[in-house]
Order: structure tokens, then sequence, then C-alpha cells
């Protein structure tokens, strides 16, 4: 049966042409267009991660969803203890986030003023790499401020200069103090730099009453993959019900269910790519069928089945359909792996789409077997279904009426 | 004559009926989905487009020159109120809001969220932009200090109807002022920039607060259709900045562009490879009936009359695929419309990016004319390569071919 399906398909030219650069295009255009989009969702959610959200939080119970120092973490250093058994836990740090209004002189804005331990979050975050004036804080900083860019642009303060600071210290009475400006952070993503500020753990504990505190821990992970097992463990480790361990597909579900909904329409428009062409290589194998009714109806004479036919028709697709991937994987595996490695730049898309959480200009393409394995098969069944109708075709004449057949 | 060939045509399209059913339903389904997927595009495209110019900035908008950069109460514009009166007398001005706009910090007991609290006239709104239709819960109401919230601001600060919230900010005087809120209602306006961050007051409550005059406004939003509008005012208040609703959103104009070129592409993609399917059926159906055409040829029907006959067999099949796919399209687009595509299972994520969780199609006439030419067009072009057969083929020699 194969010989006879490679005859064929060397016989039967256009047939055999038609269907094998329908499918190399649609198997190329697939590949490509999936890890553009699989590589600019990554791409988005990475650089969140990187900018300030962590991979895994602890929280206590109730802060996410009521907040307050009611829900304070307590005992942090002990949890950090236990933290230091993980495996696969590059890093960890705890925050103590609060939020109010800094001002100089005439200018005013209300910020999140958090309290950092500077050498941890180094190791965590962007926000040192950030840097882009002054310095970045350490342990003996006192009252420096670290600022993002656009928010010392609200205050009109230069570096060196104080800002007034109004807030609530954790046991809810007031908090005021002086902070001086060290350093300016850009990480590109507006929102934050225009209202986030960092102050040293050691000095914002004594001004807020929040030693052995914080608002939760953040962790970053060796790899991004392991985060469910490794919140398990956490949670297993910690033991403890008023604790609350959680990844960052819950802390940026918004995020990753608008990256979901791009994603199915992307989906939706390919699909229109494959309906047509799905109909273009049925058509094309139909009329090639239909013209060889008499040869089909001479071979069923000469002893052949009608899985004999099934096959035949089988072997042509699958032969036509293999050719075609084989030459199209690898080059649509390799787009995707270049332009992983060298993104793609469009100029000024960060400050177009920074509302968007956009922040950087390059557009970087996923390159993930799995996936280009899963886009072939769909090519591959698609191609496959194409021959239902001319193998139902052909099989419902009887040989002799086949062989009449004009 | 030519009823002879329209008959001719009409019957030769149909002779294989399976193949030429093929080409028909390829053409209605992918033209269909087509339609249905530039409508549904179209329709998030344009519905953020008037829900932004509804909810902020009209067609045209005016601030003080410095206000966009600095964001500061002092830059604003002092006569805003006589500049409005004027421009409502306009017959070419639909409507006027004037809002009074101060950044701040919102807060509960428990939680606390950058704001933007925003001075209204509902009545005025309402007239604009159809306020009440942003209203997502709650009553618009804002008397007795209540106050309206961003749906995406009400999540942050865990929030219900009935809530009390404290929004602080520096007054004109430059000292720090606070006022007490009640949450009346819940918008949702579909302005990501507003949901996350408005707190809509009374807009003469906020000039107190402020201590600003009652004159004062640090925006003034038209509603209009004329195109020279800008021009003139842009002219007539100097010291003002004048910006039309693309100058001011120049991301809506890139979505819509990009929307555009996504579109084209798919169309034109789409089109080639219909273009592939009806050529290949054209093709083999005029090598089947080859001796035919040689043997018209041989009894003196000329070329022109051939060539006729087969760009009629095309526009039959064609024009019939097109009636199919504009009817099953247009079904799809009504439905759209009015049921709209519901993605609720992502709707935070839809309504956090500005969407709504339902998201309607919009019907244009010309979705229907371009895909008419394109189909027509894709139909005529394929069977010119089976012409050029014809056209080059000895006429006695092919009616002894067999096939």
């Amino acid at each position: 049966m194969f010989s006879l399906a490679l005859k064929n398909i060397l016989f039967y030219k256009s047939r055999s042409i038609t269907t094998f650069i329908l499918t190399f295009i649609s198997t190329l255009l697939f590949i490509v267009y999936v890890a553009m989009m699989d590589g600019s969702h990554k791409s988005i959610l990475q650089n969140s991660l990187k900018v300030y959200t962590g991979a895994i939080e602890i929280y206590k119970k109730g802060y996410r969803d009521v907040g307050g120092n009611d829900y304070l973490l307590h005992g942090v250093k002990e949890i950090e203890k236990k933290l230091s058994h993980v495996q696969g836990i590059k890093s960890y740090t705890s925050r103590y986030e609060t939020y109010g209004l800094l001002s100089h002189k005439e200018y005013s804005s209300a910020a999140m003023v958090t309290g950092i331990d500077p050498s941890k979050e180094a190791t965590m975050s962007q926000l040192k790499n950030s840097l882009i004036e002054g310095s970045y804080l350490n342990a003996s900083s006192g009252n420096c401020v670290y600022m993002g860019a656009d928010l010392k642009k609200k205050l009109h303060v230069k570096l060196g200069e104080e800002v007034s600071f109004i807030g609530s210290a954790s046991d809810n009475s007031f908090a005021a103090d002086l902070f001086k400006v060290c350093g300016v952070f850009k990480t590109g993503a507006y929102e934050f730099d225009s209202s986030a500020s960092f102050v040293s753990r050691d000095y914002f504990d004594t001004l807020m009453y929040s030693s052995n505190m914080a608002s939760y821990i953040t962790i970053k992970l060796d790899d991004l993959t392991q985060v469910d097992e490794i919140q398990r463990e956490i949670q297993k480790l910690l033991n403890n019900e008023e604790l609350e361990v959680v990844t960052w597909k819950t802390l940026m579900k918004s995020m990753v269910e608008a990256m979901e909904v791009d994603s199915i329409f992307g989906y939706i428009s390919m699909s229109l790519f494959f309906v047509v062409i799905f109909f273009v290589i049925m058509i094309f194998g139909f009329i090639n069928v239909s013209s060889r009714v008499r040869e089909f109806g001479t071979l069923r004479c000469i002893g052949l089945s009608r899985s004999n036919i099934r096959s035949l028709l089988i072997w042509e697709i699958f032969i036509l359909s293999t050719l075609a991937v084989l030459l199209a994987t690898p080059i649509g595996a390799y787009i995707a792996y270049y332009y992983s490695v060298y993104p793609i730049v469009i100029e000024g898309m960060s400050e177009t789409y920074k509302e968007y959480g956009i922040v950087s200009d390059e557009l970087p393409f996923s390159f993930d077997l799995f996936t280009i394995t899963w886009n072939v098969a769909v090519i591959y069944i698609l191609n496959f279904l194409s021959v239902i109708y001319p193998i139902k075709f052909i099989n419902s004449f009887k040989p002799i009426e086949a062989t009449r057949h004009v | 004559m030519y009823k002879l060939i329209i008959k001719l045509a009409f019957n030769n399209a149909f002779l294989r009926l399976s193949r030429t059913l093929l080409v028909i339903i390829m053409i209605a389904v992918s033209m269909s989905m087509m339609l249905s997927l530039q409508g549904l595009y179209d329709g998030m495209t344009i519905s953020m487009i008037d829900k932004t110019k509804r909810s902020d900035s009209g067609e045209i908008s005016l601030y003080n020159k410095n206000y966009r950069v600095s964001k500061a109460l002092k830059d604003n514009i002092p006569n805003a109120t006589s500049i409005a009166e004027k421009l409502e007398k306009r017959s070419d001005v639909n409507a006027v809001v004037l809002r009074l706009k101060a950044e701040g910090l919102s807060s509960t007991a428990r939680k606390s969220a950058f704001s933007t609290v925003i001075g209204i006239e509902l009545n005025a709104e309402e007239k604009f932009g159809e306020f009440d239709l942003f209203l997502k819960s709650g009553e618009l109401r804002l008397d007795k200090r209540g106050a309206l919230l961003g749906s995406e601001l009400a999540k942050t600060l865990k929030v219900k109807i009935g809530s009390k919230v404290i929004f602080s900010t520096q007054d004109s005087s430059g000292e720090i002022n606070a006022m007490s809120l009640r949450v009346r209602g819940i918008v949702q306006t579909g302005n990501i920039s507003l949901d996350n961050s408005a707190v809509y007051v009374e807009r003469k409550k906020l000039q107190n607060f402020l201590g600003v005059s009652a004159n004062e406004a640090t925006q003034i939003a038209i509603r209009t259709d004329s195109l020279v509008l800008q021009d003139e005012l842009t002219q007539t208040y100097k010291n003002l900045d004048v910006k039309s609703f693309l100058e001011l959103y120049p991301m809506m104009k890139q979505m819509q562009e990009v929307m555009i070129v996504f579109t084209s592409i798919t169309f034109f993609i789409v089109m080639m490879v219909v273009f592939i399917g009806i050529m290949g059926v054209m093709y083999v159906s005029i090598l089947d009936r080859i001796r035919e055409f040689g043997i018209m040829r041989s009894i003196g029907m000329s070329y022109a009359l051939i060539r006729s006959q087969i760009f009629l067999e095309a526009l039959f099949v064609g024009t019939l695929g097109y009636i199919f796919g504009a009817v099953l399209g247009l079904l799809a687009l009504l439905y759209l419309q009015t049921y709209g595509l519901d993605l609720g299972a992502y709707a935070d994520g839809m309504e956090s990016f500005g969407y709504s969780s339902v998201l309607y199609a919009t019907i244009k006439l010309s979705y229907f004319s371009s895909t008419f030419i394109a189909i027509i067009g894709a139909s005529l072009l394929s069977v010119l390569l089976p012409l050029r057969k014809i056209k080059t083929m000895n006429s006695i020699e092919v009616t002894k071919v067999d096939i």
C-alpha cells in the first residue's frame, strides 16, 4: 500500500503539491503564532514577577481580603527559619507595607511605603537593578527612602531633599517622620514607579513598631514550574491554619485570566485559517478521488477490499502530511527559538501600553517542545479528518459500478 | 446566444454537485467565521472607544497648559464655568461637562489605595455620556457625602454599598485634608484608569473641600460631531491645551490600527486559500470537459463565448457561496450583537483590562460589501489559469483525448 500511495502522490502532482504547501504553511503559521502569543504572555507575567510580586507569598488569613493591622504576620523570624529547610527556594524576605501620604513643600502624593531588608530584597526583585539615581538602600541607611521615578516627579523632590510621611503604625497609632531621598528607581511598571517607595526595615520597624512582624513573606524559586509542589510543601511545613500560602497564579489572577482570554481569541483566529485550509485539502482530496473512481473500481475488481482502499488514501495523506510537517517543524521551531533568544523589539510599545502592565519593548517568543508537538499533532489530525469524506465517497461505489463511472 | 451560455454555465456549475457543494460550504463557513470575528473585534474596539469618550474625554477636552504633566490642582482652568457656558450655546456642541480632579489616598479602616477624586455633576454627566449605564451596583446618588467608586478600586478597598471611605489629599492651600464619604454606587466605565482609581463626588462639594472657587475646573470635556471645532477652539483658547480624543488616548488609535492590519491580513490569507480551493475545482471541472470545449470550438463557438461561460460558472458558485456565507455570518453577528459572547469565567481578567465580560459584536455593511468583492474577485481570478488551457488548446486534438 505504501508504494502504491507513493506512486499516486508522484502521479497526481497538483493535488500533492497543494496539500503539501497548505500543510506546510498551516504548520509553520501555527507554531510561530502560538510561540509568539505564549512568549508575549509569559514575558508580561515574568516581568511582573521580576518587578515585585513573588512566586509564592505567605499571609495571615484575612490580610488579602480584609487587610489592616489585625492581620499582620507575627513571628516572622520563626517562619523564615522553617523556610530555610525547603528545597527549591532561591531566596525569601519579609515586607512591611503601609500606605500613607508623602509631601514635599506644596506637593503631596499618596504612596505605598514599604520596609524591606535591602540585601535580601536585592536577590528577590528588580528593585536594586532599577536604580537610576543616587544609591540603593543598605541596613544602615536610616531614614533614607528609595523612591519610584514617577513618584519623585509628582513630589517635585530632588535627591538629598526630605519628604514628610504621614501614616499609621502597626498598633494603629499615628506615624509621621521625615525621609531623605537617597535613591530613585525606574522599573518601567508605571503604576509601581508612581506610587512605591522603600525604607530599610531596621529603621522602619522602629517607626512602625513592626519588629518581627510583616505584611507578608515573599519567596523566589529556583524553578517557577515547581511552584505548586513547593506551595504544598510550605503549607505542610508551616502547619498553621491561620496562615495562607498563595502562588503567583492567585496573586495575579486578573492578569492570568486576561492572558487566557487573549489566548482564546488567538486560537479562535487561528481556527479560521484551519477551517479554510481543512476544506481546501478536503476539496483537493475529493477532486483527486473522484477523478480516480474507475481506477479504484479496477483495484476493487482485482481483489482489494474497502479497507485496502481506505489504507491507501490514509497512506497518501500520511506521506504528504509527514513530508510537509517534517519540513515546517524545524523551520518553525528555529524561528521560535531564535526570537526567544533575540526578541523582536517594538519601539514605544511599553510607553503606549503601560497601563496594561507592559514594561518592556521586547516581544520574546516562547520555545517549548511540548507546545510545538501538540501544534503539529493538531495539523496531523486535521489532515486525517480531511480524507474521511473522500474515503466514504469512494467506498460508496460498488466495484463494477465504479469501473463504468464517467 | 447569451441565454444559451447562461443556461450552459448554470448547468455545468452544478454538474458535479458534491464538488460544487464542498466549494460553497467552504466559502460559506470561512466567510461566516470571518464576519463573526471581524464584528466581534470591531465591537470590542468600538465599545472601548465609546466608553472612554463617554466617561472621560468626549471628542475634545480642554485643560490648563500644564495640567496634563503636573496633575496639580493649581494648574486648573480658572474661568471654566464661563467657557463652558459659551460652548454650550454653540450649535455644533452636543454636550459639555466640567470636572475637577485631585489625586490622593482612599482608605477604609483596613485598606488603602491610590485614587483620584473627581468632582462631577450627575445630570450633566448623564447628558454627556449616559452615566447611568456605567452603574454596576447601588444607586446614582452623590448627596449626603455620597460617592461612586470605580469597580476595580472598590475591589481593592473591599468596600460595598454603604461602606465608609476616607479620601485624603492636598488642598489648594497645600494643607493635607481628608473627607469622609459613603459609597452609594460602584461604576464600571470600561476606562481602566477610571475604574482603577475614580472616586466620584459632587463637584461643588469638592470645590469647597479643595478650596477652589466655583468657576474653577481641571477639565472641560465636549461632545461634538464637528470636525473643525478643535481647530477653532485651539485658536480661541490659546492659553489652554485643546486635545482631541485620539491625542489623549493614542493607545486607542494604535489599537484600532493594529486591529485593521490584523483583520486585513486575516482577510487576505483566508481569501488566498479560498482562491486556491475554487481554482482547484474550476481547473478540474474544465479538464473534465476539455473535449466538450474542443467540440464547441470546432463547431464555431468563439473563445470569448466560452470564456464568458466559464466566468459565469465561477460567478454562480462564488455568488451562491457568498449568499450562504452572508446569511450564516449575519445570523452569527445578530446573535453576537444581541446576546454577546459571555466570558464571565474570565470576568476579573477582562474587567481589569477595561473590557466587559460579555463582548458584543457590531455589524457594518462594509463587512458584507468587502467580502462580496473579495469572493467574486477570487472566483473570477480562479478561472484565469484554466482559461489559458482552453485558449492554447488544439481543438481537433482535444476532441480525441481520452479522459
